[in-house]
């Protein structure tokens, strides 16, 4: 019989995901294609803060949108219906999208003349966190009526993305949420990390969040 | 769920090793799980058959081994284990914390022929 070979490797488990996710940011990088991934929990109001998102840039970028979730195409339809190019993907009980999903669903979605690519994350705080999909930037939402505590208790999703979004803040006055607090808690988490408070509901913030977004899609699309 | 992503993440790691060092096939693993890592041991062991059915590594034992987390104060600079829920810094109880050592998750070994 032969010999059972031992291989001592010590790699990450998330090894090849990350090979796979920064050969397809350099894939996007030579068709000029800024690839955004947003994530948050259910509920935070990913879909509501897009279509205000969309509104403010879509004169100045062509935008493409992949709504991934476990099932139903809801999302879709409402982006769609406001005229940006949409796709939905279904990630048949998987609760996160990684780097192979998510060149699936850009090939669908045809990049080519694209300047601005946005992945709707499955709504969750922990697996998403994991994956590197391919994204020159991680956004992440969080309501107010979450609670301000959420760094503490979900620390990896707060240390890989490079803006918070606190959105709802139109709520604030019924909800025992510290603002000051979440911002301790984040930056302890991650210190470069960029908070922008909104109210996709208000527009409230909108500005200063699409402004950074704009900026953010014209540095790479430059280089 | 979560940690069935995982696993699937880790058997295009071993299909990718297989073919590089001309395994004909893999019996076990050994995945080393830091306690900080964000994953539960038993999860992992839970959803193993799950995650391996109908794919080339059906017959694949995993053996886990548990590193230990170590988490640092960054108020006071104490380097404490972790215990649990507890987020405090056990001398000045400051909850400015960062996890150290065992956030990993790694494949260790693999054993083929």
């Amino acid at each position: 019989m032969d010999q059972v070979k031992v291989i001592k490797i010590k790699e990450s488990v998330f090894a090849d995901n990350d090979v796979q996710a920064d050969r397809l940011r350099q894939e996007l990088k030579k068709e000029n294609t800024f690839l955004l991934n947003l994530m948050s929990s259910p509920g935070s109001g990913k879909t509501t803060t897009l279509l205000r998102t969309v509104e403010k840039l879509k004169d100045r970028l062509k935008i493409g949108i992949m709504e991934a979730d476990i099932d139903s195409a809801v999302d879709a339809e409402i982006m769609a219906k406001k005229g940006v190019k949409t796709i939905q993907l279904h990630t048949g009980g998987m609760c996160h999208l990684d780097a192979g999903m998510t060149e699936q669903g850009l090939k669908e979605l045809e990049t080519g003349d694209l300047d601005l690519a946005i992945l709707e994350n499955v709504g969750n705080l922990v697996c998403p966190a994991e994956f590197d999909t391919g994204a020159v930037k991680n956004v992440m939402i969080l309501s107010v009526p979450e609670g301000h505590d959420k760094p503490l208790k979900y620390p990896l999703i707060f240390q890989v993305c490079d803006v918070l979004l606190v959105n709802k803040i139109d709520v604030l006055d019924y909800f025992d949420f510290d603002m000051a607090k979440l911002k301790e808690y984040a930056w302890m988490r991650n210190p470069e990390l960029k908070i922008f408070p909104i109210s996709a509901r208000t527009g409230e913030g909108i500005e200063a969040w699409t402004a950074w977004l704009y900026e953010a899609v014209l540095e790479w699309n430059r280089k | 769920m979560h940690e069935v992503g995982i696993i699937s993440s880790m058997l295009k790691t071993l299909e990718r090793v297989k073919v590089e060092e001309e395994l004909t096939h893999i019996d076990k693993i050994v995945v080393e799980v830091g306690e900080l890592s964000g994953v539960v041991p038993h999860y992992m062991e839970q959803c193993f058959p799950a995650a391996v059915y109908k794919t080339p590594f059906e017959d694949l034992k995993m053996e886990l081994e548990l590193a230990p987390g170590t988490i640092q104060c960054l108020a006071c600079g104490k380097l404490f284990p972790f215990h649990g829920i507890q987020w405090k810094c056990p001398d000045c109880e400051s909850e400015k914390l960062k996890p150290v050592e065992g956030t990993g998750l790694l494949i260790k070994e693999i054993h083929g022929k």
